[in-house]
């Protein structure tokens, strides 16, 4: 009943999906922590007119499916003469979505450092830079890291949607063997081993990386 | 000018003047007073008068609207009228070094090994070999009996741990005024005498302090002069802290220091 | 300008508007299904019986792994094998939306239960209340004000997550905005813009007050 030749059969076809998935993934979450970074920067600086922009990029992106904003780029966008390929949609609504995500764990991050360390800083005599690096940055990034990393495999759950647009993830394999074969059984299960390859590392890394940097505990 | 001579005040504060933005009230209302070197000021006074303004305002964490401060003579900080939104003064790092703060609490910083909080500010503001700081610091730590936890991090440590440790890290840089603002206020009570006695040992050896608490029995013992604060206004100055607490001038400090007795049962009751 | 009057178009924005009304039964469907099986395993989540919180657990760290859309497909494909079940793209929609809302909100449950601090059960038996009487008039106002913020974005995006039901085949807003782009696909062929950025704004639409409610449930309830 199930089928144990064909899943060794087609095996390689989810290790190239998962590679698919991770690449996507990979230059997708850089680019959403680099908006982020950027973001949450201009909110702390207080910089006028950004700031709003930047409350209004927020807004859209966390209100949207990513589903909508990767047809938006894939099918819309080419109308206006932007014509990109299906990784490079996949990585900037990757990008565009957890930018958004990214900013509100980086902001939670630097809020919950207590105002009494920036001012024992100060009267420390510390400079506003060695009080940014020494001793608000240190604890901002303990504080943001379970926010990341909840964010880290929030977007490589919602990568899974690419699929949409005919990139050839996990997910485009299982549809695909299912589709051709009627072997659902077997592809399902290929699909829900090679999303647990993926996502139980990472997220037991993330649970290190907390420990680590979690000044309380380790 | 005799600014900057031998004679003058530690710290003196003139005609001080706060306000915060969006108030219409001034939380410190032209207060004046000197402490001379080596000798404690303690500061009492209900909640919101202000005292917790005054020392922020003179570690320069709160923008002064007129009066001015003064270190050893040569004037620090002028209020300038209109600042109320300003953010901490822009003074030097250096000058910052000269006068010493204790917080309440959290002051600690939690990514540092107790060690690692002593040292940074001396190695990092002023320069000091790393060597020579480390030395010195262990020696402060003997002082207040910690010398075993100087690798420890501050959440190994209890309260009354970590105020002793945040002493050290302020005396590190020999400060010309030490500031304390209620630093036993959010300590267990087991744990308020070890601070308390540290801060004696200090007051013994000559160190200039301001103090803020509601501990009488120990602004008894520590302060050379009192002051009672309220609304942001100097109600009483002393510089006899027993006649102070026993016989004070004033109606208002004769209620304020009644707050801190315990009626007994049966008696003044209607 | 080209392609914009594709809107204009007779019927095109009430056809839209009709595959928004499937989009959001679906969503209120599944978030009103939740709100029981959520108290339900966020309850049994505090038991102390540890073959059910291990069972829970499984259940709990299984669906949040996995993404919605490879749910969606076990639930369309395998489902409708292994138990013979003849579910329809909806049905499986709705079920896997109740299924993961559930795991979510159960798991929130949990949380606000657990953050009401010992002493306040404790009063209230010395007080005399009743289990009963305790629960209901002490514990659970408390855990409400905790749970409903994140319970609302918890809705935002459940209501997001309805967009996947295109890909198994719903004719939901993005199905009508496709059949719509393709039968107008040599009349207006900038059609596509125009539907698929009319079809983002209805998301926004229907989001972003969920999202500002749960920030002002947020805020108010802050601290206190």
């Amino acid at each position: 009943m199930f089928d144990w030749s064909f899943v060794q059969r087609y095996a390689p076809f989810f290790v190239n999906g998962a590679l698919m998935t991770l690449f996507i993934c990979a230059i997708g979450i850089a680019l959403s922590l680099v908006v982020g970074l950027i973001c949450a920067g201009i909110e702390l600086a207080r910089i006028p007119v950004a700031r709003q922009l930047v409350r209004v990029y927020i807004e859209i992106s966390r209100n949207t499916p990513l589903l909508v904003q990767l047809y938006f780029l894939f099918f819309g966008l080419p109308k206006l003469g932007v014509v990109w390929s299906a990784e490079t949609c996949a990585i900037v609504g990757l990008g565009f979505l957890g930018g958004s995500y990214m900013a509100e764990a980086m902001r939670a991050g630097l809020e919950a450092v207590p105002e009494v360390q920036r001012e024992t800083a100060y009267v420390l005599g510390l400079s506003p830079w060695q009080s940014i690096v020494r001793v608000v940055l240190p604890q901002a990034v303990s504080s943001a890291i379970p926010g990341v990393v909840a964010n880290v495999i929030f977007l490589i759950k919602e990568s899974s949607v690419v699929s949409a647009i005919a990139l050839a993830d996990v997910m485009y394999m299982a549809k695909d063997l299912i589709g051709m074969y009627y072997n659902t059984y077997e592809s399902l299960f290929m699909l829900v081993i090679s999303y647990l390859v993926i996502l139980l590392p990472i997220s037991l890394f993330g649970l290190w990386l907390e420990r680590r940097f979690d000044y309380e505990r380790r | 000018m005799t600014e900057q001579n031998g004679d003058a005040a530690a710290l003196s504060v003139r005609h001080l003047a706060k306000q915060y933005a969006n108030a219409n009230k001034r939380v410190l209302d032209d207060v004046s007073f000197e402490v001379p070197k080596g000798r404690v000021l303690v500061v009492v006074g209900p909640s919101g008068s202000g005292k917790s303004t005054l020392l922020r305002a003179i570690a320069g964490l709160e923008p002064i609207q007129g009066g001015d401060i003064a270190l050893g003579g040569e004037v620090i900080e002028t209020g300038r009228p209109g600042s109320e939104k300003a953010g901490r003064s822009a003074r030097s790092s250096e000058l910052r070094t000269r006068i010493g703060m204790v917080f309440q609490s959290y002051d600690l910083f939690p990514n540092k090994t107790v060690l690692g909080n002593i040292m940074m500010a001396p190695v990092l503001v002023l320069g000091r070999d790393k060597a020579e700081v480390e030395r010195e610091a262990i020696e402060l730590l003997k002082r207040v009996g910690l010398a075993d936890r100087k690798d420890a991090w501050p959440h190994e440590l209890s309260g009354g741990q970590r105020q002793r440790i945040a002493i050290c890290r302020a005396l590190i840089l020999h400060p010309e005024v030490l500031l304390f603002d209620e630093i036993t206020a959010a300590l267990d009570p087991e744990m308020v005498r070890e601070v308390l006695d540290v801060m004696i040992g200090l007051a013994r050896a000559g160190q200039t302090m301001v103090i803020v608490t509601h501990e009488m029995r120990f602004a008894r013992a520590i302060a050379d002069e009192v002051m009672l604060l309220e609304d942001g206004r100097i109600i009483e100055r002393c510089d006899d802290p027993e006649r102070f607490f026993t016989q004070p001038e004033t109606e208002r400090a004769r209620q304020f220091l009644r707050t801190f007795e315990f009626e007994r049962a049966g008696h003044d009751k209607p | 300008m080209s392609g914009a009057d594709i809107l204009l178009q007779p019927g095109v924005l009430p056809r839209l508007l009709q595959g928004l009304w499937v989009t959001v039964w679906i969503a209120a469907v599944s978030v009103g299904a939740c709100i029981p099986v959520g108290l339900l395993v966020g309850w049994l989540m505090t038991l102390r019986n540890p073959v059910v919180r291990f069972l829970m657990r499984i259940y709990l760290d299984f669906i949040r792994i996995m993404p919605q859309l490879a749910l969606l497909f076990l639930a369309y494909y395998g489902f409708a094998r292994w138990f013979d079940w003849n579910l329809d793209a909806t049905g499986a929609c709705v079920l896997v939306f109740i299924l993961w809302g559930g795991a979510e909100l159960g798991d929130l449950v949990r949380g606000a239960l657990q953050s009401i601090p010992e002493i306040q059960s404790e009063s209230a038996y010395v007080l005399g209340l009743s289990d009963w009487q305790s629960f209901v008039h002490v514990i659970l106002p408390q855990a409400l004000r905790r749970l409903l913020p994140a319970s609302v974005n918890l809705a935002t995006r459940i209501v997001k997550t309805t967009s996947l039901a295109v890909l198994l085949g719903v004719v939901e807003v993005i199905k009508v905005g496709q059949q719509i782009i393709d039968a107008n696909r040599f009349q207006y062929p900038n059609g596509t813009l125009w539907i698929y950025g009319v079809i983002f704004f209805m998301y926004f639409i229907v989001c972003w007050p969920l999202s500002i409610v749960a920030r002002r449930l947020e805020k108010r309830w802050a601290n206190d």
